[in-house]
């Protein structure tokens, strides 16, 4: 197959459909997108302004305030006041903000707050505390498997889902499972070395 | 993203219905859809959230001699399904299993994947217009940075087609379910992605509020096992330079049947029946394989920055056919 050269450069349909949207555009001038909640047959219709909506955060329900375009994790930052996920990115190509949902590592970050509701939600902060810490964070403190830490909470939560997934996991299915989670520092090494430690080992998130 | 409205629709009719026209946009699994509304690409004033049906449309189940698999499965779901552990399927598990990162592929969806907008940068881009995006004249990729667009295929827009999903699913002739608020139709794979891959066309062939909501994959040939591969830059959160997909019946050690798709090469996967000829009825070998791949990138034209792409892509494909035939 070739690269053709455009034969019809005299006709765009884009900018026909763009001329006659801007029509219709110009004669919906000062209409509003509806602020209420609309309770409507066939769906239900959040408006732009604040919701209340309840999350289930580390087993405990949480009330969060959202928008509807508020993204998990910024509900969880500034919502629930967890601010051990961290925003980096910002589009799922970090795993900074890597949360469990229902069992299952996501990126907080491309997931709409209103689409977590109703499942199991796992933070870092569900994992343990600074005097209890979980086995995951105890390995990674004894591994020395941080440098700056920012990436640290995604780390040990997308580890901690890799060992409760798998056992005890091999070093190629580990590096697999933490292919999401991005160190600037570059100590992967170490990370690989925590999770081994753990692996075989029970290990729980709330 | 700009504020928008929450549409959760009580089922598939309602949610095509709300979907019409410009103003809206359908979410399922909404990694690529939050992505193009933080960038502001889009700044729809309802968003249509299809993940509310996910029960219904998440299935990845035999039904007869056909395997049906519900928009909204993830590429995590495929990438683990014990159905496509059976070789002839086998290029679908390759080619979802590869995908971005495992954050991702929990929450990706199959339609999503296949319906998913260009990586270009150009178009990607809310600061730069193009004629793609419809806020400029020109390509910009024809004559700017273009190491990762098309060598083949472009007309007006150089944009490669980002999905491995769709590659793998033309190899083994799968078609897609749609339907809007009345009506139900299927489309073969080719049938879903423009013929004329123009820049001022989606890149998609579906209609204003239609909605995907089942890969249908039929029975493969006796002796067919089918394989994806495909060359990248990162092994973890990134498309391909360079995909192929394969599938073959072999008998007696003679090749009878096979289909070739090629993906990240044109605005569309390229599906390459001439090159898939000259395997039928030869044995597999080293030759044959070279000879195959030169035929599938006959006639490319690389842009200033990509002519890596050609000889990778082969190579690509040499990898593929020979996955496919140790199966």
């Amino acid at each position: 197959m070739t690269n053709k050269p455009p034969s019809r450069p005299e006709f765009s349909r884009r900018a026909f459909l763009k001329g006659a949207s801007a029509v219709a555009a110009g004669s919906a001038v000062g209409h509003e997108i509806a602020a209420a909640t609309q309770p409507e047959s066939g769906a239900t219709v959040f408006g732009t302004e604040l919701h209340t909506i309840e999350l289930t955060v580390n087993g405990k329900p949480k009330q969060v305030k959202v928008e509807t375009r508020t993204t998990l994790l910024d509900a969880l930052r500034e919502g629930a006041d967890l601010t051990g996920t961290k925003k980096v990115c910002d589009r799922g190509a970090c795993g900074g903000c890597t949360v469990m949902l229902d069992g299952e590592t996501v990126n907080s970050c491309m997931t709409l707050a209103f689409d977590a509701v109703g499942s199991k939600i796992t933070t870092i902060e569900g994992l343990g505390t600074p005097d209890n810490l979980h086995p995951m964070q105890k390995a990674f403190v004894e591994c020395d498997a941080l440098q700056c830490g920012f990436c640290t909470p995604g780390m040990i939560v997308s580890a901690t889902a890799c060992v409760q997934k798998r056992g005890k996991p091999s070093l190629d299915q580990i590096k697999a499972d933490m292919s999401g989670n991005i160190c600037r520092c570059g100590t992967y090494t170490r990370v690989f070395e925590a999770i081994q430690k753990v692996g075989g080992q029970k290990v729980e998130g709330r | 993203m700009r504020p928008f409205q929450l549409v959760r629709p009580d089922n598939l009719a309602e949610a095509s219905r709300r979907a019409k026209g410009d103003k809206s946009l359908i979410k399922a699994g909404g990694i690529d859809v939050l992505d193009r509304l933080k960038e502001r690409l889009e700044n729809p004033e309802k968003l249509v959230n299809i993940l509310d049906l996910k029960t219904d449309l998440s299935d990845i189940a035999r039904d007869g001699a056909t395997l049906r698999i519900g928009a909204l499965s993830t590429l995590a779901q495929l990438a683990n399904a014990g159905e496509l552990e059976k070789s002839e399927w086998h290029a679908i598990r390759d080619a979802a299993g590869k995908t971005a990162t495992p954050q991702v592929r929990n929450r990706a969806t199959a339609g999503g994947n296949l319906l998913q907008l260009t990586r270009c940068w150009y178009r990607r881009s809310s600061s730069l217009g193009c004629a793609h995006g419809g806020d400029g004249p020109d390509c910009l990729a024809q004559t700017g940075e273009n190491r990762y667009h098309a060598v083949m295929g472009g007309i007006d827009c150089f944009r490669v087609h980002p999905s491995n999903l769709a590659p793998a699913l033309i190899a083994l002739d799968a078609s897609v379910r749609v339907r809007n608020d009345k009506d139900e139709r299927t489309l073969t794979m080719l049938e879903l992605y423009p013929e004329e891959p123009y820049a001022d066309e989606a890149e998609h062939t579906l209609v204003s509020g239609e909605i995907l909501t089942e890969i249908l994959v039929p029975a493969q040939p006796a002796g067919s096992r089918s394989a994806y591969r495909d060359s990248r830059e990162k092994e973890s959160f990134d498309w391909p330079t360079t995909s192929a997909a394969v599938r073959m019946s072999i008998d007696s050690g003679k090749i009878t049947d096979a289909r070739i798709c090629l993906g990240a090469v044109a605005p569309n996967p390229v599906f390459v029946p001439d090159a898939a000829a000259l395997l039928i009825g030869k044995a597999p070998s080293d030759e044959l394989f070279a000879k195959v791949a030169a035929k599938a990138y006959e006639g490319a034209e690389p842009l200033e920055k990509n002519q890596y792409k050609v000889r990778l892509g082969q190579a690509t494909l040499i990898d593929t056919l020979e996955a496919a035939a140790a199966r």
